[in-house]
């Protein structure tokens, strides 16, 4: 195509002839599935595809197009981005408008055998919708792309970037031609106001208003400047436009030099986009060649030339002053601002500067009209962004979506949630300038003043997804470390500011953070951002203060506590299971030691930290194996089955090292409460040298071990064997004691107690609220669960209905089927994923026969005569999130329908009544009821009154308050003897073999084997068997020792 | 680097003579005498032309574009891309970017360390292998992601660094 093009109507009669060309692209009314139909291949060879292999993908289907003689009938098309990067390679058959993800060499072969020529589509390619699983093959039904508009991203992936014929057929320069031939700059300028589009380079700034400035500002010669930098890390959505359709940004520059009375333009593009700088060159010839660009425009008197800038590897180029200041050919320093580049920008001179994206929108505003693109966005922001989605989520790439969409929607509905299911934690957006939102807000509204108001920003559009394993104190010396490398230099604010901050932040990370600490850094923080001279400087502490904003806890752990919960931070955590255990158990020692066959060093080492070795291998959550490094290579190393088959091995249960003190023996110590965290405080203790008195109110000691968690799970003798040993260390457990009613605080410290430890759980279940629910065969879990464990017998219906989706509830639903029950139906007001239960358990009782039935709330207890007979309830829909990160449930259209039952068991929560405990004695206590305490000594507001466990946590999981226990007896101690002694804390070391260089060994991780379902129906026999010694052995090896330092080094 | 440079007459495998480039950067240096904020453009080109800056060249440079060489050098060391020292035949750069740090790329950059025993900005001393951290390149959806020299490689885990690297030292065995 050399014609040059001289008008409006040239323009207009190409489009038309070029479009034909394009017509199964254009046309999806031509049927699909006809064999041997003339059909377009689209390939999508963006970046991320690139990568992928997508040129080896588009050989394998031109050499198959050509091997079956099909050149003239199929043409593969090679075009930009399309979105799902994760997907990739990615291709459409056109005209059937059929969407293929992850093709391999093969798979291309077989799309034009099969597809192709016989009109079969390819199943196994196809993309599968996220809810339902079923394979969607129509690019317009699916989730994915139906909830975005692509207005920046129209072309990108419709169209070769490389062929301006294809650009001006899908109506490309007809904008510039109409602004051009029939209007003024004024009503150019006016239609960019109107539109109401912001700068999409993070400023937000409106973009009419700029160009407004520029064309007032009187000078001869005015540039106009595209920012391609892009330096943030996690965007590359200017990027996908330079690559997908160069032409839409040449088209915007062009049109913004008319506006403003420019003749000439820059792009300045990053060094590290090589494959941008090619596009767009080669737009830019071509553009020249047909008289687009260059002298009498379309035959108007309107002259405009581009010219490519290459960066040179510095961040701070992306800013506007010093973007221009490195054109110029210079050390890239801002300038201050006033004078802002429209009236004193390049040279000096008059000067719009926008980003790629921005510039990519004015030819839609222009042809369109600015009221249609403001029929998107919110009041203050129009339009739609394009966000560059990385991170823990599953569909990972480019989206465009109108502005004020919510955090939750993008992530869930069109991000395809998180990888694994983990939780979400946090989003970073907006790069190193930007802030992060936590789950609490995943209800903002992604628009510019939504974000600012929670302390983050736009920026770039780049989201960064984090779960649980980032430490969000190590994502803010992250970006702190990029900012201080990047810093120019020029002013001191930043130059000096921000490495003082990293300094701070590389010390906490290090385990040597100091009290004050966080305050330093909010003072710092803002200083430097009142003080900077360029954005660099000013939003440099935005990630910091971001954090310490939402995520203060952690960086108070890390200072306190010495703890780095997502097993990151490398100067705080030796293996991140060990990180992750509340009570820092020596997991790789154990695990290896296991893997040696020497169980006794094992069980001695894990009972170091936790001395419920046996009944924790049964009924830990193991939050160790959700953050095992080997989930990277293939799944996490079964810690709790490893355990269990060491606890196995212990024919005689060993005492731990205990310190004989006489003083510390002949003090009154008081512990109130023998559930884990009572226990666990006078195991510690006893290894002190004290001898501690435990009340508890039980016929039995165990608290909700030996209370509510049932035998199949737990058996009792296991549990007495653990709970004898720690008897044997000089604890006194008096039972049938109760707090309050036997004995008060005030009677303890009358005796001569110098402390006591309050470990009395919440023990209580919450009722429904619901009317009915005084009648005969409605009761609450933990006391169905408490009854039973206690008595042996309990009272069950033929159709039990059990209300709640946490552990307690299905231990109840399990317990009820074993006993009388002949149907039990567990009812949950929202979705399987988001109950709290264990997984494991909710597939066993499934398995058991238990039937679950979600998103379904109880609205009415019906009775008859006193009796339960059935219960009324509502069917839910997910809405909007909630403060917990989770959908909220909210009613339904569906009408109320009947569950016939003889009995209701509430399992909805849990709660402690205080008052007629502790009576006169009064303890702060924390907004959610329960106990407030130091995070590091378990004191509360009484100096010798501390507490743990669920009292002071609410209701929580056993290794909690084991670990709680711990840090009491070590508060205690401190408090007592003013000194550190718990000597159980100390590194130990562990002679176990490993070869670094070594491969790892290839083992996969195996299940525990269960009873069959059949065996299990009428007793309460352990269900989880241990496995044999050959097997655990062989898991133990999959551990990767991660606790493994290098001895010495040789320089 | 890109096509740009190498119309220019990049010497990326070639063994062209240092007589012969210099020839070359004379041409160049025409071109953009003036050309107003031609320095940056010069000097990436020259980086192509040589495959880093030497003393002698960045001289060349001020004399021909008539500017002080300490502004020359002050530009050279303000962007992270242009070298004053060689550099290795093949350049891995490993992104340490937002994206590819929270899928793991610090592991990644450990393992090159290890199996190249180098330290980042280092070269080996076969000549054969640079290591660097890289800003973004943009690969965000493929995390983490690496460049060798212009190829991306992407979803990258650290038991598969020996096998990459292993693929850039045979290819030069072969061409030798």
């Amino acid at each position: 195509m050399s014609k040059k093009i001289k008008s409006l109507a040239d323009l207009e009669k190409l489009q038309l002839l070029e479009v034909k060309k394009l017509g199964l692209r254009m046309d999806h009314s031509v049927p699909e599935s006809n064999d041997n139909t003339p059909r377009e291949i689209l390939v999508c060879v963006g970046g991320g595809c690139l990568a992928s292999g997508a040129l080896k993908i588009c050989e394998a289907f031109n050499l198959a197009i050509e091997e079956n003689g099909l050149s003239q009938k199929v043409t593969v098309v090679e075009t930009g981005c399309m979105g799902p990067c994760a997907a990739g390679p990615v291709a459409k058959i056109m005209p059937d408008n059929v969407f293929y993800q992850g093709i391999t060499v093969e798979d291309a072969k077989t799309i034009v055998e099969q597809h192709i020529m016989q009109g079969l589509v390819v199943q196994h390619l196809l993309y599968k919708d996220a809810v339902s699983g079923q394979p969607v093959a129509n690019i317009d039904d699916i989730e994915y792309f139906k909830r975005q508009n692509k207005v920046v991203l129209r072309n990108c992936g419709n169209i070769d970037p490389l062929k301006i014929s294809e650009y001006i057929a899908v109506k490309g320069y007809q904008a510039l031609a109409k602004a051009v031939s029939s209007m003024s700059s004024e009503a150019v300028i006016d239609s960019m106001l109107q539109s109401g589009l912001r700068g999409r380079g993070g400023g937000g700034f409106p973009t009419g208003l700029k160009w407004k400035f520029t064309y007032e500002a009187e000078s001869d010669s005015k540039s106009v400047v595209c920012n391609a930098d892009e330096g943030d890390p996690g965007a590359f959505m200017d990027r996908s436009v330079l690559e997908g359709d160069p032409h839409s940004v040449i088209e915007g520059m062009a049109i913004a030099g008319y506006a403003v009375g420019a003749a000439r333009g820059y792009v300045y593009c990053r060094a590290e986009y090589p494959v941008a700088i090619e596009r767009l060159q080669k737009a830019i010839d071509q553009a020249r060649e047909v008289g687009l660009l260059g002298e009498n425009i379309l035959g108007s008197d309107f002259n405009f030339d581009l010219e490519i800038r290459m960066g040179s590897g510095a961040f701070v180029c992306g800013e506007e002053t010093a973007l221009m200041t490195s054109i110029e050919g210079n050390r890239g320093e801002p300038r201050p601002r006033p004078p802002f580049p429209a009236i004193k920008g390049l040279w000096g001179k008059p000067t719009v500067l926008n980003n790629v994206e921005t510039f990519a929108s004015v030819a839609v505003i222009i042809s369109e009209g600015a009221e249609k693109y403001a029929e998107l966005g919110t009041e203050k922001s129009k339009g739609t962004k394009v966000f560059a989605l990385a991170g823990a989520v599953n569909n990972t790439g480019l989206v465009e979506v109108p502005i004020g969409i919510s955090l939750g929607e993008l992530l869930y509905d069109i991000g395809g949630g998180m990888i694994d299911g983990k939780p979400f934690k946090a989003a970073q957006l907006g790069g190193p300038s930007g802030g992060c939102i936590p789950k609490e807000h995943l209800n903002v509204a992604l628009d510019y003043e939504s974000l600012n108001e929670l302390g983050a920003i736009m920026g770039s559009g780049g989201l960064i997804v984090m779960d649980e394993d980032s430490c969000m104190v190590d994502v803010a010396r992250f970006f702190l470390e990029f900012v201080q490398e990047e810093s120019c230099g020029k002013c001191t604010p930043c130059r000096v500011g921000t490495k003082r901050m990293l300094e701070i932040l590389e010390r906490i990370c290090d385990g040597k953070g100091e009290e004050g600490d966080i305050e330093k850094l909010l003072t710092l923080g803002q200083q430097i951002k009142e003080t900077a001279l360029c954005g660099l400087g000013k939003t440099a502490a935005n990630p910091v203060l971001s954090t310490i904003r939402h995520f203060r806890e952690e960086y108070e752990e890390h200072i306190r506590d010495k703890k780095c919960r997502a097993g990151v931070c490398a100067g705080l955590v030796r293996a991140p299971c060990q990180s992750a255990c509340p009570a820092s158990v020596d997991i790789p020692g154990f695990v290896s030691l296991v893997g040696e066959k020497r169980y006794a060093e094992a069980l001695m080492l894990h009972r170091e930290r936790n001395p419920f070795a046996a009944a924790c291998a049964r009924i830990c959550f193991h939050t160790c194996e959700d953050h095992c490094r080997r989930a990277t290579l293939d799944s996490p190393i079964s810690i709790r089955g490893i355990k269990r088959f060491m606890v196995e091995q212990e024919v005689v249960i060993q005492v731990p090292e205990c310190k004989e003190n006489k003083k510390n023996a002949a003090k009154k110590i008081a512990i109130v409460g023998a559930g884990p965290a009572g226990l666990s405080c006078a195991y510690f203790l006893a290894r002190l040298g004290y001898k501690p008195t435990l009340y508890e109110a039980a016929p039995r000691p165990g608290g909700m071990m030996a209370q509510t968690i049932p035998s199949y799970r737990l058996p009792r003798e296991i549990l007495a064997r653990e709970i004898r040993m720690i008897e044997r260390l000089g604890v006194d457990i008096q039972c049938n004691k109760t707090l309050g009613k036997d004995f008060t605080l005030e009677e303890l410290k009358e005796q001569g107690c110098e402390a006591v430890f309050m470990a009395i759980g919440a023990p209580d279940g919450l009722m429904l609220g619901l009317p009915g629910e005084e009648a005969e065969g409605v009761c609450e879990a933990i006391s169905f669960l408490r009854e039973y464990n206690i008595r042996g017998s309990v009272p069950v219906g033929k159709n039990v209905v059990i209300i709640g989706g946490g552990n307690a509830a299905i231990d109840a639903a399990r317990t009820a089927a074993r006993l009388d029950a002949e149907s039990v139906i567990v009812v949950y007001r929202r979705t399987r994923d988001q109950m709290p239960a264990y997984e494991e358990e909710i597939e066993e009782a499934e398995a058991e026969g238990v039937e679950l039935k979600l998103l379904t709330s109880p609205e009415e207890i019906i009775v008859e005569n006193g009796n339960v007979t059935g219960i009324r309830c509502k069917s839910m829909e997910l809405g909007t999130f909630d403060r917990s990160g989770r959908r909220r449930s909210v009613a339904g259209d569906q009408a109320d329908f009947i569950i016939p039952c003889d009995q209701v068991i509430a399992a909805i929560g849990q709660r402690v009544d205080l008052p007629p405990l502790i009576g006169q004695v009064s303890l702060a206590v924390k907004r959610d009821g329960y106990l407030k305490t130091d995070s590091v000594t378990k004191q509360t507001s009484e100096e010798w009154i501390f507490a743990g466990g669920d009292v002071a946590t609410g209701p929580s999981s056993v290794i909690d308050a084991v670990a709680d226990g711990e840090k009491a007896a070590a508060g205690i101690d401190l408090m007592l003897t003013g000194k550190d002694n718990a000597f159980w804390r100390a590194e130990k070391k562990v002679d176990t073999f490993f070869d670094p260089d070594a491969d790892p060994v290839m083992y996969e991780r195996e299940k525990q084997p269960l009873i069959p379902v059949e065996r299990r129906s009428c007793n309460f026999d352990e269900v989880e068997q241990p496995w044999d010694e050959a097997t655990a052995i062989r898991q133990a090896k999959r551990c990767l020792r991660c606790d493994y330092r290098e001895e010495a080094t040789t320089w | 680097m890109t096509d740009m440079l190498a119309e220019k007459g990049c010497a990326c495998g070639s063994e062209a003579d240092e007589q012969e480039l210099m020839v070359r950067l004379d041409e160049v240096l025409e071109e953009y005498k003036d050309n107003e904020g031609g320095l940056i453009p010069v000097l990436q080109i020259a980086q192509g032309l040589f495959g880093y800056l030497p003393e002698n060249v960045l001289r060349k440079i001020a004399k021909g574009l008539d500017k002080p060489y300490s502004e020359v050098a002050g530009v050279v060391s303000f962007y992270s891309f242009f070298s004053t020292q060689p550099r290795g035949k093949n350049v891995v750069r490993v992104c340490l970017g937002t994206a590819c740090y929270v899928r793991g790329g610090k592991q990644i950059l450990d393992a090159f360390k290890k199996n190249l025993k180098i330290d980042v900005g280092e070269t080996t001393e076969d000549k054969q292998f640079s290591l660097e951290v890289a800003r973004c390149f943009g690969a965000c959806g493929l995390a983490p992601a690496i460049m060798i020299n212009d190829d991306v490689h992407q979803r990258v885990k650290p038991a598969q660094v020996k096998q990459i690297l292993a693929s850039y030292s045979e290819t030069e065995l072969e061409e030798a």
